[in-house]
């Protein structure tokens, strides 16, 4: 079983390394829509006063801005919430899609946020971005993922959005992890039964995974971090043994995780597939603490493995 | 070239432009005539006169953020030698580089793909700050329609201009008083141009944008501010060079047929 280290917040790791890739980099710049120290690039703006441009609270612009930085030359990186930034989507689609401009979009507070709500919570993000051409689309899980998924970002020559949780989270690699786009990671193989993931409810489903073992029931885990580009044929070699899978994520399910292995699925010879999705269904986000909504929409690890127990259990 | 030389071949540099617009229009069955006939001068200016590509890997940029009025940037750039004859009557044909709204993937020239309003203007800030960080002393222009301007991006894009006085910008206000259904004023008044602009701390010149000499004298003002961004405010005739077409709401994207067209041609080439 995976062994999880100290916790950490993932948009801090992001910030930190930021600033490490602005010192080796010196044309990689930052864009803040005021929301530089809850999406942590103010540690950026205080090393690189002169690639740091603050727009205020103005997404459209500064997206316009970081698009003509990245014409000419620049590794524009803008960040804010992922349900703001993401909501400014003809801007992101013309401007930058369109014309193929390699514009880095960090979305943090993706998923279920908090006690600011549904407006502040990006839940909607994926579906969204997954729908652009040219746009690269991933979400972390751990830290070293999140280290190496900025690697690539920033050495793409495409534009990309990065989705980063709120959620203090610990390490499921080792340092030798190399992060490929595109190719589903199964952190934890199995026979039969499997949860896919993707960003820290991997460690909900982790705990799941350990609950469910207790009760002698085997079941793995597979996180897609690379949600565009999706490698489909990865995904099916993976699933050609599995009988119950149960998809969890953080997202409304139009156009999120559960539609790409649907999709697997349908676009494969695979069948007799036993498979269930957990996710916001057709709704928003609320108030509330972190783990009160964990649990009110049912992704706890407790509830997860309750759900694969009860839905799959006669099948094992 | 003496002056009076130099304005003529202005002037006869426009109708060759104009006469490109309308064979392109008429051989695609679409397309924008009005808002292309407007900025006619503008560009001739920018390109023929201040010559903004002659070394394009080393250029000023242009950003046309009134994306629909690109049969006058095609046209320019036909009579610049940089497209060819067929190219420029492929335009809006499948798999042609000349698309109905310009697009930076297909053809080079163009610094941005617009066609959703109100996008330009941001991303020749972006122009201008990288020019700053590269420390050159490279001009970032756009070119945006009064109707345009209702867009709300403009005004965070004018707000961030202003605030940082980047004197490397110059918007280009194409104030051809019309947009897609009727009159401007009719739809949302975008009056007082000059109070408002002023106010987010803006250079502003108000011109007849079909003059030559006015234009001149507006871009060299331009070029010797040192604290704020300008803005040109030309006031341009919707269809200008064409009667039928001039001031008329009807021609922003009508179709042109054969009639019209040969009428359009009589009157360019006489």
């Amino acid at each position: 079983m995976i062994k999880v280290s100290e916790k950490k917040a993932l948009r801090n790791v992001f910030g930190d390394h930021l600033v490490y890739l602005g010192k080796k980099n010196n044309k990689i710049c930052v864009v803040s829509c005021d929301l530089k120290s809850a999406t942590k690039t103010s540690n950026f703006f205080e090393a690189f006063p002169k690639r740091s441009f603050e727009v205020g609270i103005a997404e459209a612009n500064g997206l316009g801005i970081a698009t003509g930085l990245a014409l000419k030359g620049f590794i524009p990186i803008i960040s804010s919430f992922g349900a703001f930034i993401t909501g400014k989507f003809l801007e992101i689609r013309t401007s930058i899609s369109y014309n193929n401009a390699p514009v880095k979009i960090i979305g943090t507070h993706g998923g279920l946020i908090g006690k600011d709500g549904a407006t502040q919570s990006g839940t909607q993000d994926l579906s969204l971005m997954m729908s652009l051409p040219n746009f690269e689309v991933f979400q972390p899980c751990s830290p070293i993922e999140t280290i190496q998924i900025l690697n690539h970002v920033v050495k793409s020559n495409k534009p990309s959005y990065v989705r980063i949780c709120r959620n203090n989270v610990g390490e499921v690699y080792n340092q030798n992890y190399k992060f490929i786009p595109g190719k589903p990671q199964e952190l934890i193989k199995s026979k039969t039964n499997t949860i896919i993931s993707s960003g820290p409810l991997i460690f909900n489903s982790l705990d799941a995974i350990k609950y469910l073992s207790q009760k002698k029931i085997e079941v793995g885990l597979i996180n897609i971090n690379s949600i565009k580009p999706f490698n489909f044929n990865a995904l099916e070699k993976i699933l050609k043994t599995k009988k119950n899978i149960l998809v969890v994520e953080d997202h409304v399910s139009h156009g999120g995780i559960s539609s790409l292995v649907y999709e697997t699925i349908a676009k494969s010879k695979l069948n007799n597939y036993n498979i269930k999705s957990l996710n916001l269904d057709d709704k928003f986000s609320e108030s509330g603490d972190p783990s009160d909504l964990e649990k009110a929409n049912g992704f706890d690890a407790k509830n997860i493995a309750k759900i694969f127990y009860e839905k799959f259990n006669s099948t094992k | 070239m003496n002056k009076i030389n130099k304005v003529k071949k202005f002037y006869s540099t426009s109708n060759k432009i104009r006469t490109n617009i309308i064979d392109m229009l008429f051989k695609a069955q679409s397309g924008h005539s009005g808002p292309s006939l407007s900025i006619v001068e503008i560009l001739n200016y920018l390109f023929f006169e201040k010559r903004i590509y002659k070394n394009f890997n080393d250029r000023d940029h242009f950003v046309l953020s009134k994306g629909h009025a690109v049969p006058g940037l095609y046209s320019v750039l036909f009579n610049l030698n940089l497209i060819k004859k067929k190219d420029l009557l492929s335009f809006r044909n499948i798999g042609t580089k000349l698309q109905g709204h310009p697009d930076r993937t297909k053809l080079k020239y163009i610094e941005l793909g617009t066609g959703a309003l109100g996008q330009g203007l941001s991303v020749s800030i972006g122009f201008a700050l990288a020019n700053l960080m590269l420390k050159n002393k490279k001009k970032s222009f756009c070119l945006v329609g009064d109707g345009e301007i209702q867009e709300g991006q403009i005004w965070e894009a004018a707000m961030y201009a202003g605030s940082h006085n980047l004197n490397n910008l110059c918007v280009i206000l194409d104030n051809n008083k019309m947009q897609n259904e009727t009159y401007t004023n009719k739809t949302l008044d975008v009056m007082p141009l000059k109070e408002k602009w002023e106010a987010f701390n803006w250079k502003v010149i108000e011109i007849n944008g079909h003059s030559f000499s006015q234009i001149d004298r507006a871009f060299n003002k331009f070029y010797s501010e040192n604290k704020k961004p300008t803005i040109i405010i030309a006031n341009t005739v919707k269809g200008k060079g064409i009667s039928f077409m001039e001031n008329s709401a009807l021609w922003h994207s009508k179709i042109l047929d054969e009639k019209s067209y040969l009428i359009a041609k009589k009157e360019l080439n006489d």
